[in-house]
């Protein structure tokens, strides 16, 4: 088995490489564009304007309770047509993965916010502090802690579930397997590097996040 | 210190809610420029909302509030700017774990008053001198005790400059041998001429520094006086049951 590995590693490592910086480039963007779309959607969510405030709960509804691949789907088939310009078909999937997570991220910043102690608040506010200056000033960065361990948990799905980008054949380390294994008719090895690969990754970013966390415990 | 010819406060039959309690009665009351004003009663009696209610934190229901000859409810209001004229020191200090002694005394003179972080940092300073919490500027709140957040929330408040300072039972989450140090500086503060409101169960404290108590129970204010007044020569009985309740 090892040797297989081995073997297919040194003839199709380019393909393994590349499908990973595939993976990696999805992966961030969704991350932090996310991420971005998350908070905001968190920070219109707890204001007190009626209307959006719904329509984020239908969009939180909505994204949270269909499959992930079917939004893609969506996005893939729909969007583009209706789009006065040329989009890739990384861009549509990227897009779908990015309205996916930012339905979770809300969610995950949302609980953040709330859990932080309501005197918080108040007592930005009784100094005169303007709504947004509490948020971004009292309320978020304390958020930030409550915050940080879930969003990792969140991204590492979002690593993962770039993975549904191979059903279209774009570049990232499923499909780098789809690509080996056709070719090689080798396939649980071929499935094992693409395996151990994903493990790198969402390894790497969970000791950076454990890093983070840390680093913000220090002046508890 | 009372500037009699200056109403600073002026409660008119003041209504709160919540759901179906209703937690203010109708209350009214002026308060003077410089005059300090304990409020005492049961808990639940309404104390802490009226002191709300004036820094608006809660919307009165009905009623009507002039601070300083300008009507504040029942229109709309820059409320920020109001607010800024109220200091608010709350019962769980609230100070913000995530800056610095020092950065909490300054973040609101810097982003609201836009003072010069420099002048800002200086005055600070020069606040925390005088609550003793100078060589502390540079830490964490987490290292701080009890009375000195509490110490620290006053500062924070005072760095404002404003017109009132509104106390929600300051001492009610302290240890014991805290007590005296964070009263202390309050009382300073009351004979330095600040205008004070004061929700307290520290009778002796109400009693010595106090121009005016108000005896708030089911939601409106049912005795008021000197501390002499109603303290010795209580009226009603409900006062009287309260007051032989509590420890001097």
């Amino acid at each position: 088995m090892l040797e297989t590995i081995a073997a297919i590693w040194q003839k199709y490592g380019y393909v393994y490489l590349q499908g990973m910086w595939g993976t990696v480039y999805i992966a961030l963007v969704t991350v932090l564009c996310g991420t971005l779309l998350g908070t905001l959607l968190s920070v219109v969510r707890l204001s007190r304007f009626r209307l959006p405030q719904e329509l984020i709960r239908l969009y939180v509804w909505v994204l949270r309770g269909t499959p992930a691949l079917l939004q893609i789907y969506f996005f893939y088939f729909f969007v583009p047509k209706y789009l006065p310009f040329d989009l890739s078909e990384r861009a549509c999937i990227i897009m779908a993965l990015v309205a996916n997570a930012g339905a979770y991220v809300e969610e995950v910043i949302r609980a953040g916010i709330q859990a932080v102690d309501r005197g918080q608040g108040e007592a930005a506010r009784s100094l005169g502090l303007t709504a947004g200056h509490t948020m971004t000033r009292v309320i978020l960065p304390q958020a930030v802690k409550n915050i940080l361990p879930a969003l990792g948990n969140e991204c590492i799905v979002m690593i993962k579930q770039a993975s549904l980008a191979s059903i279209f054949f774009i570049v990232e380390i499923t499909s780098a397997f789809k690509t080996v294994q056709s070719a090689t008719f080798i396939t649980i090895p071929a499935l094992m590097i693409s395996g151990a690969l994903y493990l790198l990754l969402t390894t790497v970013l969970s000791a950076l996040m454990k890093l983070a966390e840390r680093r913000l415990q220090r002046n508890d | 210190m009372i500037d009699r010819t200056k109403q600073l406060i002026v409660v008119e039959d003041l209504k709160k809610s919540f759901g179906r309690l209703a937690v203010l009665r109708g209350v009214s009351q002026t308060v003077y420029e410089g005059e300090v004003v304990s409020i005492i009663g049961p808990s639940g009696s309404g104390k802490s909302t009226f002191l709300r209610c004036l820094n608006l934190l809660e919307t009165p229901d009905a009623g009507r509030i002039v601070f300083d000859g300008q009507e504040i409810t029942g229109r709309r209001l820059r409320v920020d700017e109001y607010r800024r004229q109220f200091g608010m020191v709350f019962q769980q200090f609230n100070v913000f774990p995530h800056l610095k002694v020092i950065d909490n005394v300054t973040l609101a003179p810097v982003l609201e008053k836009r003072l010069p972080k420099d002048a800002a940092r200086a005055a600070a300073e020069e606040l925390l001198r005088r609550v003793g919490l100078f060589e502390k500027r540079d830490e964490y709140p987490t290292r701080l005790s009890g009375g000195q957040k509490q110490r620290l929330a006053i500062v924070r408040a005072l760095a404002m400059e404003p017109k009132v300072i509104l106390f929600d039972e300051p001492t009610s989450a302290l240890d014991p041998e805290m007590v005296k140090e964070v009263l202390d500086v309050i009382g300073d503060l009351a004979r330095s001429g600040m205008t004070i409101l004061i929700v307290t169960h520290e009778m002796g404290f109400a009693r010595r520094v106090s121009d005016r108590v108000l005896f708030i129970d089911e939601g409106v204010i049912m005795e008021e006086g000197t501390p002499e007044e109603l303290f010795e020569n209580t009226k009603t009985a409900r006062c009287r049951e309260f007051l032989d309740k509590v420890l001097f």
